[in-house]
């Protein structure tokens, strides 16, 4: 799967990250850092709440052709459908497309036992790339972040230093992870001091 | 540390879950024909068996769904995880249902629906 990205733009727009420093500790062992972490600041983000006959709806809009399994990510493009239980999805979509995006679905959603709800500014998300990604993680969460457990196009809601966030794990060694807004700078600074000994950087 | 199968999500560690205390405790319907020490059995009295005990669990962490599991107290060994709703399906988890003191509660026998109430429903329909 393709990764989650703002495609090198920062739309405009106080976020969760707004005043943290941008900051690299660099890497002891020489070479790139081993944890590099971006803001993906205002990505979209709709949370639906439904069963499967929402899916002519979001097929529709997304062009996926299934809703995920458990514990799946489907993704077409920029739009990414994660799995968050047995009758919740998130879509994630490009930032700024979310306003028309939301009153889109929640329209065709009429008559269906749907709820559609734009989440974009209570979720924080964040890239977090670098070979170190799954050693950093691992610290704080109680998950199998091995590759051949939790791999490409796989996503889980779980703890991760107390915080609670969706992980989602992307073909390159990469994550996409969601957080609440509340919590980001937290996590943030969180990852940096795990990532330290592997040479880290926030790149806001 | 419990390792517990989510039904939904498959094996998370404890602590991303939340234990919500002894499952099968039915609210008593006719609850006006109970005595106060009746209708406190439902209310305020749980179990705290040693040996298998059923219990409502929930992902809170991540689905957010509740679920029930039978749990060993002392060996902490999990013999069953099962949908809310419905009773254990292993001879353990049968047994231990049968067995609890809340099988022979006023309360418990008041959270069925009374016969006469059902008669009446149907003469209405
Ligand atoms: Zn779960």
């Amino acid at each position: 799967m393709a990764s989650v990205s703002n495609e090198g733009q920062r739309p405009p727009g106080r976020t969760a990250l707004t005043d943290m420093t941008v900051m690299t500790h660099d890497n002891p062992d020489g070479g790139k850092p081993g944890l590099v972490i971006t803001e993906l600041a205002h990505l979209g983000k709709i949370n639906l709440r439904g069963g499967s006959d929402m899916l002519p709806v979001i097929s529709n809009h997304t062009g996926c052709s299934a809703l995920p399994d458990n514990n799946r990510v489907v993704s077409v493009g920029d739009r990414h459908i994660v799995w968050l239980g047995p009758d919740e999805f998130l879509l994630l979509c490009a930032a700024g497309s979310e306003t028309h995006l939301h009153s889109q679905l929640t329209l065709d959603m009429a008559g269906i036992h749907a709820a559609v709800t734009n989440v974009t500014d209570s979720l924080c998300a964040l890239s977090l790339r670098g070979k170190a990604v799954r050693r950093v993680l691992a610290k704080g969460c109680a998950l199998d972040l091995h590759s051949s457990k939790f791999g490409t196009g796989d996503c889980a809601q779980t703890m991760l230093a107390h915080a609670a966030v969706t992980l989602i794990a992307h073909d390159a060694p990469g994550f996409t992870l969601v957080c609440r807004t509340s919590f980001a700078p937290y996590v943030t600074e969180w990852l940096m001091d795990a990532g330290l000994e592997f040479g880290a950087s926030f790149r806001g | 540390m419990l390792l517990i199968t989510c039904p939904h999500c498959g094996p998370r560690d404890e602590s991303e879950f939340s234990c919500g205390g002894e499952a099968h405790i039915a609210r008593p319907l006719a609850e006006n024909n109970l005595t106060d020490a009746e209708f406190a059995d439902y209310l305020f009295l749980r179990d705290n068996p040693k040996g298998l005990f059923l219990e409502r669990w929930r992902h809170a962490a991540g689905c957010r769904r509740w679920f029930n599991m039978a749990r060993d107290t002392v060996t902490h060994e999990i013999v069953e995880i099962y949908p809310m709703g419905s009773g254990p399906a292993s001879q353990a988890g049968k047994a231990a249902h049968a067995a609890s003191w809340r099988r022979d509660t006023a309360a418990e026998a008041a959270a069925k629906p009374a016969p006469k109430a059902r008669a009446k429903k149907e003469q209405v329909s």
